[in-house]
């Protein structure tokens, strides 16, 4: 069977303008002063992961709460939407493959891929795509992840991710580039 | 059916049997067609930062499968995981888990202090726990002869643990390198499962051994302490409700 996985968060979704231009309120229940919740989001908007030797901190389940908030604030690609249903009634199975911590954010994903009209076969969470198509035998991977860009030629995946800014100076070892979803479907079976 | 299975299911009985989450190595569609057969469906798959180990977490798990999931679980072929009910349980389970990103199975003179104070306060309120070894730290499960509320559980846990973790500021340690978690959480139904006694652990492969008084059990023992911690330790609702009270008019 033809078997594609899709990524979600800057692949489907918005996401990581999501988080940039989202004006968010800080609740109560963060426990946190005006001053630590700014200093947060600006550690968060820039990227900053927690620096110190613990695993769980305030500063983790601050980035954990502003995920789950965008989770559900991204806008869905409407050229990614259409390509996902073109899939479908092509016959492909269709795996979600994602970096989301799945075990809580399971029904949310699932709620807004059917909000979003977004059909698929299964959802999965892998931190390594790369390793999990390869140990599921899936061909093609469409994700904006440099990793993949880079490591993808060792494991004989086709890659295909969309084109952004982050991609520019990158030296690309595998993927192709697209700025359309539609212009995928020349490059797999029909 | 083999003994041991029996006793785990008897041991588990109160939590939900048809949802589990399933750790293996086993992945591939054609073994996730034969894992998905009789109406189970997959709620989502993961596989591991490095290796090729998988958990899947099933729904609609049928009475016969749940039963071929824990002959494997005992097989040490495969973990089962279960969830917690929604409202009320029977049982509950404070996880300890080294808080550091690395080294994080070591296991860390804060946590021996914290499972050995919190052993105490809970069995000096008539709450004794059967202390299990995990990856990263130990499930301390209380077993009830009736469901109880999921906040009052939370609640005592929350307490008790404060308790524990006071006694730890005291010995001069810092609990932020200990993470707490209680189970069932009110919160977050439905997220997180524990891994059942009786199998290795998924990534290095050591039985989930029981701790006593005098240290680690070996698996033979491990069994014998499980089998006896379900006929005798059982905790009483009214034993349970006692030492509720007696946290409250305390903390």
């Amino acid at each position: 069977m033809k078997t594609i996985a899709v990524d979600l968060d800057d692949t489907l979704s918005n996401f990581t303008e999501t988080i940039q231009r989202t004006q968010f309120p800080n609740p109560e229940q963060y426990g946190l002063s005006s001053e630590v919740f700014g200093r947060y989001i600006a550690m968060l908007r820039g990227g900053v992961s927690d620096a110190g030797d613990l695993l769980s901190t305030e500063y983790s389940y601050f980035c954990y709460k502003i995920h789950s908030e965008c989770y559900k604030l991204a806008t869905a690609r409407p050229d990614g939407v259409e390509f996902m249903q073109w899939l479908r009634a092509n016959g492909w199975r269709i795996v979600i493959c994602t970096h989301r911590d799945l075990r809580r954010s399971n029904e949310g994903t699932r709620q807004w891929l059917r909000d979003n009209g977004i059909p698929f076969d299964f959802l999965f969470l892998a931190l390594n795509k790369l390793d999990f198509c390869k140990a599921w035998e899936i061909q093609y991977l469409v994700d904006d992840h440099l990793f993949n860009l880079l490591h993808g030629d060792r494991y004989d995946i086709d890659i295909f991710y969309p084109i952004m800014s982050k991609h520019a100076t990158f030296e690309k070892r595998a993927g192709r580039g697209f700025h359309d979803f539609g212009e995928i479907k020349q490059w797999i079976p029909g | 059916m083999d003994s041991r299975v029996t006793l785990l299911k008897e041991f588990y009985g109160g939590l939900p049997a048809d949802r589990v989450k399933v750790e293996t190595y086993e992945h591939g569609f054609p073994f996730l067609d034969q894992l998905l057969m009789s109406g189970v469906a997959l709620e989502y798959g993961e596989i591991a930062a490095a290796g090729l180990l998988h958990k899947f977490k099933l729904s609609g798990v049928t009475e016969e499968a749940m039963d071929a999931l824990l002959l494997s679980h005992i097989g040490k072929t495969r973990n089962v995981c279960l969830y917690f009910g929604e409202k009320v349980n029977s049982l509950f389970c404070y996880n300890l888990d080294n808080n550091h990103k690395t080294n994080n199975t070591e296991l860390i003179p804060e946590m021996q202090c914290t499972v050995t104070l919190l052993r105490d306060i809970l069995i000096g309120l008539g709450c004794e726990p059967l202390v299990i070894a995990s990856g990263r730290g130990y499930h301390l499960w209380c077993r009830l002869e009736a469901p109880v509320d999921n906040q009052q559980l939370y609640e005592f846990m929350l307490r008790t643990m404060a308790r524990a973790f006071l006694g730890l500021h005291q010995q001069g340690y810092d609990h932020n390198k200990i993470k707490a978690n209680f189970y069932p959480d009110p919160r977050a139904h439905n997220t997180v499962s524990l891994r059942l006694f009786g199998s290795d652990h998924a990534k290095n492969k050591v039985f989930s051994r029981i701790l006593s008084r005098d240290g680690l059990l070996d698996e033979d023992a491990s069994w014998n302490a499980f089998e006896h911690h379900l006929r005798e330790k059982t905790i009483s609702i009214v034993a349970f409700h006692d030492a509720y009270a007696s946290l409250l008019a305390s903390i």
